[in-house]
């Protein structure tokens, strides 16, 4: 059954808040998500008391808290009567926006302020620590699993299946290369653009993954925060108004071992495999509670931790057929020239790994409204934007655009 | 828990969780995984068995998803498997493992339809989709005991 939901609620206010490793004084998350929560309400022009409910995305790696969200409430000396952390792992923090929607649809408060933060990049030993994280301890991490070697078993299948090739694979972390030229914060910025060659030539990580379809770690902190409000007070009382067109989520698995014992749902509805994720999911929910198609949509962004995963979520997204994602880059689908404005920030493998995707969020509204700090997209109405968390796990797709839709 | 070799990790005493440098405390396999790891001591593969619909599953698994059955025991796998899916690993995840490289991992589709995570060991070029695999028991880089899958043999 369809939503009515799509743009009843709208964003009203964003504050950001960067940190370099390098910066003189190190900031913690929760400095950094206290910084951009007091911007986020002050562009909003509400005050402490208006806040309604706060969520954030999952607990930041770099401050292992036990409800996150309750450091964060304190600091920021606000009452809510709803607050939680949203926590499918980086999919929490467009699924945070989710449940802000359906707290403000309902009527039980006006206002939610919505808040990720993460400065692993300052903290921690990401690849280390992010090994740990991703495999089963039991099962998996003793054998020496890796993050990259957990996803190159979907990698395998997805090339064995489709004749994916990795040539097609490191074509999209080029044209993502030429994207994070353009922008200030792009953690791969200062290193130059990339051929498909370099990427082809650069070291095998865990086959077929190379040096150069890895994410890069962003070599800091990110806090982005969000305030949302129904459309009917957006309208009244705000300037910069974007809706939230449509959304949707979809959990499958937390293990990639124990994946393969799952079937009898979307999208493993028949047998259990390691192509399909609950990114089509999400997207088809989005897609449907904002009545628009692919084809409507003027710049999207991925959390793709891996070349080859964009391929697969541009298939997922519908902006190819299943088993097209190597054809259509290829044929030019996400060219810097002329291709569909993708990962305009350079994404997740050349401006960095932000591990929780709300930045990724305003830097699309960034372009809707003509201020992004990279290479403007032109006429750029409508924007999606894609998050995933766990091994391919957990997926939310969210549809922003500058027109109430429905 | 005794008889076992003394490079085995004692799961009762818990085992140091690490995340890069940091150490997050103890962790301890839980019950319904208990008799896995007693098979392993005795180089024998165990899965998870629905006693109501026959059903073999993961040997994490709690609840059987078929039936909604929590009356789960141990069958002794076959252990013989194919592979599904592998990566061969080129950078190791700590010290630890750095000797070590490249290994291979990946997913084995047992003849019991049960899928594992595991560390493969082949010839040059044997390891790939579809390959016939064998359960075998090694004691890897961490002094665990674990299943591997060898092929060609
Ligand atoms: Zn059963």
């Amino acid at each position: 059954m369809r939503s009515d939901i799509g743009s009843k609620v709208a964003i009203v206010g964003i504050g950001r808040a960067l940190a370099k490793k390098s910066d003189p004084e190190p900031k913690t998350p929760l400095q950094l998500g206290a910084r951009a929560a007091v911007d986020a309400m002050r562009q909003a022009g509400i005050g402490r008391n208006q806040v309604g409910a706060l969520f954030t995305g999952r607990t930041p790696q770099s401050y292992m808290v036990l409800q996150y969200n309750q450091s964060l409430m304190n600091e920021l000396k606000i009452g809510p009567t709803f607050c939680s952390e949203t926590t499918n792992h980086g999919a929490g923090a467009l699924g945070a926006l989710e449940v802000a929607a359906l707290a403000l649809d309902s009527r039980m408060i006006d206002y939610a302020l919505v808040v990720t933060n993460e400065a692993s990049g300052i903290w921690m030993d990401q690849v280390g620590s992010n090994a740990s994280w991703e495999g089963d301890l039991q099962f998996e991490a003793a054998y020496g699993s890796t993050t990259p070697a957990l996803y190159a078993q979907f990698a395998c299948r997805y090339m064995h299946e489709y004749g994916i090739t990795e040539e097609q694979c490191a074509r999209v972390s080029v044209e993502n290369r030429r994207w994070a030229l353009d922008h200030p914060h792009a953690a791969m910025r200062s290193k130059g653009a990339i051929s498909v060659d370099d990427v082809m030539n650069s070291r095998m990580i865990a086959s077929p993954l190379k040096l150069l379809d890895c994410a890069v770690w962003y070599p800091g902190g990110i806090a982005t925060a969000i305030v949302l409000t129904r459309a009917d007070i957006a309208r009244a009382k705000h300037e910069e108004v974007t809706y939230l067109a449509g959304f949707g989520q979809c959990s499958t698995h937390e293990w990639v071992g124990e994946r393969m014992g799952g079937w009898g749902y979307e999208p493993m509805v028949d047998a259990p495999d390691m192509i399909r994720t609950g990114a089509g999911v999400s997207a088809i929910q989005a897609y449907e509670m904002s009545g628009l198609g692919p084809k409507d949509i003027d710049i999207v962004q991925t959390s793709a931790p891996f070349s080859f995963v964009n391929l697969m979520i541009l298939e997922e997204l519908g902006f190819c057929g299943r088993g097209e994602g190597g054809a259509f880059v290829d044929s030019g689908g996400v060219d810097y020239d002329g291709g569909l404005p993708f990962n305009t920030n350079g994404g997740y493998l050349s401006f960095g790994q932000v591990a929780q995707g709300l930045y990724n969020l305003t830097d699309t509204i960034d372009h809707l409204y003509g201020r992004s700090e990279g290479r403007p997209v032109k006429n750029a109405k409508v924007g999606m934007i894609h998050g995933h968390g766990g091994v391919l796990a957990c997926h939310a797709v969210v549809i922003v655009s500058r027109e109430q839709l429905q | 828990m005794t008889g076992m070799p003394e490079t085995q990790i004692d799961w009762s005493k818990g085992v140091p969780l690490t995340a890069g440098n940091y150490f997050m405390g103890l962790y301890q396999p839980s019950p319904e995984t208990a008799g896995f790891w007693e098979g392993v001591a005795n180089d024998e593969l165990r899965i998870k068995h629905c006693r109501d619909c026959g059903r073999l599953w993961h040997p994490k698994r709690i609840v059987c998803t078929h039936c909604g059955s929590s009356d789960l025991d141990w069958k002794k796998a076959d252990g013989r498997g194919e592979i599904y899916s592998f990566t061969e690993v080129r950078r190791a995840p700590t010290p630890a493992f750095a000797a070590s490289v490249p290994y291979a991992l990946g997913l084995v589709k047992l003849v019991e339809g049960v899928f594992l995570f595991t560390r493969f060991f082949g010839a040059p070029g044997t390891i790939r989709i579809g390959a016939a695999a064998t359960v075998d028991f090694k004691v890897l880089e961490l002094g665990q005991k674990l299943p591997v899958f060898t092929v060609g043999e």
